[in-house]
């Protein structure tokens, strides 16, 4: 009788349809970075890694893409937590109730379009400055979009995520029972800034922080809100990546494919930290 | 009174892109500083509809890759979602499903076309389908492996003992159970792939068609009242679900929590 487990189809599936396309694809874009394959294949170089690794713009544009989503999602987390602590149960009542999952139902290719609307220097905010009298011309507004700031890539991120974080925050806080936590700390002799910040955030934190580091990395390497609002130089990796891949000139091609698989390398090996992380949290957690 | 005011300031401000959305793709002259439109009319409309051998393939286009990967991923993330709920090493395998979501589209898009072009799948309808069931087959799986509780189980089991058949136990117990959650996920896969933008234009290679395509295109051509308008026939499918029922899109803060243990 043999001792061999059988494997389950569906198992299997998963880890073609996942995994396959990302070992594959991760292979080839090694192969064709060290000139392996391709239209300019002259057998193994590691030139082009070299070229990326040396490169300011590969490393900035990867500080720049962290900033750009830890930026984004600590001022929606900084709203969504301010909301759910200001308005509590009337999240779940009348029009708000349905509103909140607007947001939802709007990409980021729309979302980059309506922050070029509000934002642009004749756009809706620009004209309320002008109707105030703050500004007389559109050049006297300040330039919100295309810009390092990222102002625009910030907005149009905070505008989709903080509705969704919201809802989450709601949702755990009721998980939790957080209100009669607070109770029980307001009794006990806590202000009610001592029971939000003792208390509710503490709760809330540790539960969501999962969540928010997966969103961390989603927009991370977000690509169509930088495509459209985002500044030239510099780039987030995203666009970098897509840019160096379909210039006119073949030669950067390989290059994309190197400074392609180092970002895939950094995203999936956070990834895989943050699920060992907790693997190891729920161990220690059933031990206690 | 002020938890009223802040709550109205809400609404507000989360129908704002939808109404300038809407007065955007009706406007005729709206020049700096006008707040409001000089004029209205249904031009953008009559020309998206006049233009309709162009958009209506597109479309078309558009709802059928959507549809036939939801169908897909939620057919085959059903019956995986049960073994990765059951396996043993449950935690790799959801951390495995992540991986998608956590790498990008353009990354997962760039380094799939190689392969794809080598397949004869690079700008194919087939191609840009399978790259948009990466996404959906493993939100599915993590969606629908909440339904496998041990209640469910249970039931399995009960089934089993009073003599259903295999065939019995998926067609007359579990689907029917799980039939609002496969709805759900039917939807939100449907959603992953109506929205996609970086995928199609990679590995469709310029030459497969998406809304979102059209959009970026009326868009960077300087075209914002098309754009618009364009941009408000993307909305309409999960505008309308939301109408009908919350739940469908709710579902994605609901995966987030399980997903993730929260």
């Amino acid at each position: 009788m043999s001792n061999r487990r059988r494997v389950d189809p569906w198992i299997g599936l998963l880890v073609v349809l996942t995994a396959g396309p990302l070992t594959a694809g991760m292979g080839f874009m090694l192969l064709y970075s060290t000139g392996l394959i391709g239209l300019l294949a002259n057998g193994f170089t590691l030139r082009y890694w070299a070229r990326v690794l040396a490169d300011g713009q590969t490393w900035i544009s990867l500080a720049y893409s962290a900033c750009m989503g830890a930026i984004s999602l600590g001022a929606s987390l900084g709203l969504a937590f301010t909301l759910q602590a200001a308005l509590g149960a009337r999240l779940r009542a009348g029009a708000l109730r349905g509103l909140l999952f607007l947001p939802m139902a709007i990409p980021p290719l729309v979302a980059a379009l309506l922050s070029v609307e509000l934002l642009g220097n004749a756009g809706l905010v620009a004209r309320l400055a002008h109707a105030v009298g703050w500004i007389e011309r559109p050049e006297e507004f300040p330039t919100l979009l295309y810009t390092r700031s990222g102002v625009g890539i910030i907005f149009a991120h905070v505008t989709l995520v903080t509705p969704f974080l919201l809802l989450l925050l709601d949702r755990l806080a009721r998980h939790e029972s957080v209100a009669e936590l607070e109770q029980v700390a307001r009794t006990l002799g806590a202000s009610r800034w001592q029971a939000w910040r003792r208390v509710r955030l503490p709760v809330l934190w540790r539960a969501c922080a999962p969540v928010l580091s997966v969103y961390f990395l989603v927009l991370m390497g977000a690509y169509e809100v930088p495509l459209l609002v985002g500044a030239q130089y510099p780039s987030m990796i995203s666009v970098l990546i897509q840019r160096r891949f379909s210039q006119f000139d073949l030669g950067t091609r390989p290059e994309a494919y190197a400074l392609a698989s180092i970002y895939a390398c950094l995203a999936a090996g956070l990834l895989l930290a943050l699920f060992a992380s907790r693997a190891k949290h729920r161990v220690l957690e059933r031990a206690e | 009174m002020m938890r009223r005011i802040l709550a109205w300031t809400l609404c507000g401000s989360l129908l704002s892109p939808l109404i300038l959305l809407v007065v955007l793709s009706l406007a005729r002259h709206w020049t700096w500083p006008r707040l409001l439109p000089a004029e209205l009319q249904a031009r953008q409309w009559q020309d998206l509809i006049a233009d309709a051998s162009t958009l209506g393939p597109i479309v078309l286009r558009s709802l059928g890759i959507g549809t036939g990967v939801a169908i897909l991923a939620t057919a085959l993330g059903f019956f995986s979602s049960r073994s990765v709920a059951r396996h043993p090493r449950q935690g790799p395998l959801l951390a495995l499903l992540h991986l998608p979501f956590a790498v990008s589209p353009v990354v997962l898009g760039v380094s799939l076309l190689y392969l794809f072009l080598r397949l004869h799948l690079a700008g194919h309808l087939a191609g840009v389908m399978l790259a948009h069931l990466i996404f959906a087959y493993a939100y599915a799986v993590i969606l629908l492996s909440g339904f496998w509780t041990p209640k469910m189980r249970a039931l399995e089991e009960m089934a089993v003992s009073l003599g259903a058949q295999r065939w019995q136990l998926w067609l007359e117990v579990l689907m029917p159970l799980a039939r609002p959650l496969l709805l759900v996920c039917l939807f939100q896969a449907f959603m992953i792939s109506w929205f996609d933008y970086a995928l199609t234009l990679l590995i469709g290679d310029g030459q497969i068609s998406t809304l979102t395509v059209a959009l970026y295109q009326y868009f960077s051509s300087g075209d914002i009242r098309l754009a618009a308008t364009c941009a408000l026939l993307l909305l309409a499918p999960p505008l309308l679900a939301l109408l009908m029922n919350q739940r469908l899109l709710s579902a994605t803060v609901v995966t987030a929590l399980e997903a993730h243990g929260g």
